[in-house]
């Protein structure tokens, strides 16, 4: 106890400069992060309506959160959810790291077309949106248009459709995000040392078996910051929800915060909202612990 | 030595852009208006700066209300083009100024909801849907008109206007937005396509049924129709709802969707959309007028304010062929017609003084002779003069069958309650998801109805 005392005082005496220079940050950190943090979990305990003219604030303990737990909309949205981030992170796992190997070369055309693909990922995802809805729509779209062409049958376009929708938003997401993955992955490839693959080739080691049995290994790290980012993206995803089906049709891309954004900002039902997003936090917390468990243990 | 002037001039530089910075993020409210201020002048002159000339003669000598300056938060809709155009002359005339931000419908009705909640005061004007006035009322969030209106009655000529435009801002007997722009449901329909396969213009819902039946052939179809998800799909609902005699709300005004009664209706706007383009059930209403403007459809209930782009060749391929009818009813029914639009209101929280020049700002708009200059802008009427004008009526031929319509206008098919919000939104879900197949109509209602009396409190 005593010690404790004594590091505490001398912390303030010998290092007290440190506190005060680290102090912008500490604000900031604080007025953005961890006061809105604590504030949507003080407010999720409480029945909060926005709209309402008196502000009343009444305490309902962890009613918010059972509720949650028995609302269907809620589960089904939550089911929605991980089919999209599972269709989006395995997709652009796999294209990405296609497309790495592909255009690893350091070549003149190359360099170019990388930079051509990295675009996607400039455009705000709400332009994305727009622009992909006018693509899918049914009647005056590109899209569907060469669907007809073919003789394929469009139905009601595919963001209308309830079997097309999800994979319709997947593909957006696919061709938004994979420039990303594809990046870094690039930049795993290019640190990669090459003495393993030279020990390889002497052992008469087939390029698929160097790739399988070198290359993937050690871009474990790479792989696990890459499903990492992008499953908390995905998990998070909005603007293109918004932008193409609005969580339609039906219900068939109604993602957990497409329907946080509903009770917060149409019904303004600001002690629910926060207690479902507080579940959304959980769950893209839990999810990164385990990834960073399973790839961090079978390192080496 | 001199790396040191060096770093020291750079510091300089990096605290002026971080002063810069800081200071250019504090003003967000006014950093905005200015440029749909620049926008307007450019539009306006061009079309006409007569009225400005006539006009000056009667309002001239006073103005009490110099250099108020007001913001008006409007939406979208085609009469933004008549704020345009009038706003640089009402500010002429009275000194006061208007600063116009142009929302959508989602954006506006969600930032109008901050401003009020905070009582920020940021919007001084803003236009109020028909729907949100039961809303605004019970929350008190835009200011009673009754003592103005009483003040001022002789000027304002209530009896001219509509009796049906009240419901544009009325609730429990007290006006909270004051009428703006008033819309009737009408069928738009095509006289060439119709002629051509022998149709009369459908005067009731079976007849529609039928004629759009008849008119879905050779990569034509029958009828527009609004179905995606969200207030798309479950305004052209409720519509369809009136149409019909339903209703959203039982005798004692609580919500009741799933009646039986409202399954029959949702079972036939469903066999509709078997005579709409195969896109509908993802159509909002921009893609609705880009379907008829193209000629892919024959017909297609909306709004009356519309009616004058199908005339514009710029934007319709349909110009000279397009006339209208009131919106058909079921059959035996009395003709009620769905009634819609805009008013416009007074933010609760602001000064008095600008609640006062605001008001100056609704009288001037809204009186008979600004309302010709109003509706020749894309603007709607709210005024009995205006839709029996003799001079307007050469201009709109279709000008009588919207009086029509407005005499028999239904303002309140859309319950105009605090709750509509949530009604909207469960009936844009599950109305949508029986449309593209995910539900039955009965357990599309059932549902519709559950989810909304989860979210009344």
């Amino acid at each position: 106890m005593k010690s404790f005392a004594l590091t505490f005082r001398r912390f303030f005496r010998d290092d007290g400069q440190y506190l005060l220079l680290l102090s912008p940050l500490l604000i900031f950190a604080v007025v953005v992060a961890i006061y809105p943090l604590f504030f949507s979990f003080r407010i999720s305990l409480f029945d909060y309506r926005l709209t309402d003219p008196n502000q009343t604030q009444t305490f309902v303990g962890l009613k918010n959160y059972i509720r949650a737990f028995s609302d269907t909309v809620v589960l089904d949205s939550l089911k929605t959810t991980l089919i999209y981030v599972f269709g989006t992170v395995t997709l652009e796992l796999v294209f990405g790291l296609g497309l790495a190997l592909l255009l690893s070369a350091e070549v003149r055309i190359i360099r170019m077309l990388r930079s051509f693909l990295i675009m996607p990922m400039a455009i705000p995802p709400l332009v994305v949106g727009l622009v992909w809805k006018a693509l899918y729509n049914a009647d005056f779209g590109v899209i569907p248009f060469y669907m007809k062409a073919l003789g394929l049958s469009v139905g009601h376009g595919p963001l209308a459709e309830l079997k097309l929708a999800m994979l319709a938003v997947i593909l957006i997401d696919l061709w938004q995000w994979t420039p990303l993955l594809m990046v870094i992955f690039l930049a795993g490839l290019k640190s990669l040392p090459t003495e393993p693959y030279e020990a390889a080739v002497v052992d008469g080691a087939s390029r698929w078996q160097s790739f399988w049995f070198i290359t993937l290994p050690l871009l474990k790290p790479t792989m696990l910051v890459a499903l990492l980012l992008r499953t908390m993206q995905s998990f998070k995803v909005f603007d293109t929800i918004y932008a193409t089906t609005a969580g339609g049709p039906g219900s068939a891309t109604t993602v957990l915060n497409f329907h946080i954004y509903t009770v917060g900002m149409t019904f303004f039902d600001m002690g629910y909202a926060a207690a479902l997003a507080n579940i959304l936090l959980v769950v893209i917390a839990v999810l990164s612990i385990i990834y960073i468990m399973v790839l961090e243990r079978q390192q080496f | 030595m001199r790396s040191k002037t060096l770093r020291m001039l750079l510091s300089l530089v990096l605290l002026a852009a971080f002063a810069a910075g800081i200071v250019g993020c504090l003003p967000v409210p006014t950093d905005v208006p200015p440029k749909a201020e620049e926008a307007k002048p450019a539009e306006v002159k061009p079309t006409e700066a007569k009225p400005a000339e006539e006009k000056p003669v009667e309002e001239k000598p006073a103005k009490p209300y110099e250099g108020v300056e007001l913001t008006l938060a409007a939406m979208t809709d085609q009469y933004i083009a008549g704020f345009r155009h009038l706003i640089p002359i009402f500010e002429e005339e009275s000194g006061i100024t208007i600063t116009m931000d142009e929302l959508g419908y989602v954006d506006l009705y969600q930032k109008l909801t901050a401003d009020f909640v905070g009582k920020t005061a940021q919007y001084d004007l803003m236009t109020v849907d028909i729907v949100w006035s039961g809303e605004y009322a019970t929350n008190g969030y835009t200011l009673p008109l009754d003592d103005f209106m009483a003040r001022d009655k002789e000027e304002l000529m209530l009896d001219d206007i509509m009796p049906v435009a009240w419901t544009l801002g009325e609730y429990k007997g007290k006006h909270y937005a004051y009428p703006l722009a008033g819309y009737a449901n009408v069928l738009n329909y095509r006289k060439d396509l119709l002629e051509a396969a022998g149709i009369e213009p459908p005067k009731t819902q079976e007849e529609l049924l039928a004629a759009a039946k008849a008119l879905t052939k050779d990569g034509q179809y029958g009828i527009a129709l609004l179905g995606a998800k969200g207030s798309a799909v479950a305004q052209d609902y409720m519509a369809w709802v009136q149409q019909h005699g339903g209703s959203i709300l039982d005798k004692d005004g609580k919500v009741a969707v799933n009646t039986p009664e409202n399954v029959e209706i949702l079972k036939f706007f469903g066999e509709l959309f078997k005579y709409a383009p195969p896109g509908s059930t993802d159509y909002w209403w921009d893609q609705r007028e880009t379907a008829f403007r193209d000629g892919m459809v024959a017909m297609m209930e909306g709004w009356s304010i519309a009616r004058a782009g199908y005339e514009n060749p710029e934007i319709s391929k349909i110009v000279g062929k397009v006339d209208i009818v009131p919106a058909p009813v079921s059959e035996g029914m009395e003709p009620m017609y769905g009634f819609g639009g805009w008013g416009i209101g007074i933010n609760a929280s602001s000064d008095p003084e600008k609640q006062e020049a605001a008001w100056v700002f609704i009288k001037w708009l809204t009186s008979p002779e600004i309302q010709k200059e109003w509706v020749r802008h894309d603007g709607a009427p709210i005024r009995r003069s205006t839709l029996t004008d003799p001079d307007l009526n050469k201009e709109y031929p279709w000008f009588p069958k919207m009086l029509e319509a407005f005499e028999k206008g239904d303002g309140d098919y859309r319950p105009r309650i605090p709750e509509y919000s949530i009604i909207q939104d469960a009936l844009g879900t599950y109305v949508n998801a029986y449309l593209v197949g995910q539900e039955t109509a009965e357990s599309a209602l059932q549902k519709a109805q559950a989810q909304i009396e989860a979210n009344i409190k």
